[in-house]
């Protein structure tokens, strides 16, 4: 569990909240296969708008994160945490924007819970983003990401590119 | 196979099916919970209570588990607070049931599945 997400403040009328995010979903596979299509290069770059991933997911290694053609850094995170096939956390810089590069790192924890009948839960928390608006309201894509991932596992189809 | 979309590969799970979705999306009160949720996540019972205060807290958390059981909300507890999150994974999911028909060809969709499943995994 991460024990630290959440809002470190009450709620405001300030507007939205920016400190955590949490997306859940159901997927028909084993958390090997759900393991193998978050940490596979090759599967994340079918749901993931193209990416070109690079990690040895070890803590402390980096995960890199480049454009399809591989011109353009997009990440430059560090695997925080890495238990497979449950539990991967890595810092997120959203590193495709200058603005959204300058704010201070958040953090992404991502969960697997293997469900009876060959099913796992994924919950995916973005949190840490207490300081970073900017990034908060630009990674709402996660719920394009999930759905498009839970369409890989299953199908293998990746979902069409977004409008 | 009862209707030829892509969607019927998929699964859904643990009930959470479309209909559940909109019956959770179909009362007005339970949208608001959504609304106050979307502007401010993570907020616990007492402080969704306060956000409806024509209900008791029973009846909050009666909405609560509706919203809980489509999917539409997920909680986290920290400790001895229960956090509740918005989850737009369902709704993005519904988006796409017809959003993508239209721009995929199903024939794709069958031959991709074909190699995925007899391809090595």
């Amino acid at each position: 569990m991460t024990t630290t997400a959440g809002p470190s403040t009450g709620p405001t009328e300030a507007g939205p909240s920016t400190t955590t995010q949490v997306y859940e979903l159901y997927i028909r596979a084993t958390p090997d296969v759900l393991w193998d299509a978050i940490t596979n290069p090759q599967v994340v770059a079918r749901f993931f708008h193209g990416a070109q991933v690079e990690s040895t997911y070890e803590v402390g290694a980096k995960l890199r994160s480049l454009s399809p053609d591989r011109s353009q850094v997009w990440g430059d995170n560090t695997i925080l945490e890495c238990d497979p096939p449950r539990r991967l956390v890595h810092t997120w810089r959203s590193l495709y924007d200058p603005a959204l590069a300058a704010e201070p790192e958040s953090r992404v924890t991502w969960e697997i819970t293997a469900q009876p009948g060959g099913f796992c839960k994924l919950t995916l928390v973005h949190d840490r983003l207490d300081a970073s608006p900017g990034t908060a309201a630009n990674v709402t894509g996660w719920s394009y990401i999930l759905s498009s991932l839970k369409t890989v596992v299953e199908t293998g189809e990746p979902l069409p590119p977004m409008a | 196979m009862t209707s030829l979309t892509r969607d019927n590969l998929v699964t859904y799970l643990r009930g959470v099916d479309d209909d559940q979705v909109f019956k959770a999306l179909a009362d007005p009160t339970r949208r608001r919970l959504l609304d106050r949720l979307f502007k401010q996540d993570g907020m616990t019972l007492g402080e969704l209570e306060a956000e409806v205060p024509e209900l008791t807290r029973f009846g909050v958390m009666r909405h609560l588990t509706v919203l809980e059981a489509a999917g539409l909300v997920v909680t986290r507890k920290q400790g001895r607070h229960k956090h509740h999150y918005l989850n737009p994974v369902p709704i993005r999911r519904i988006h796409q049931r017809w959003m993508d028909k239209y721009t995929h060809g199903l024939a794709g969709a069958l031959l991709d599945l074909k190699d995925h499943v007899e391809g090595e995994r």
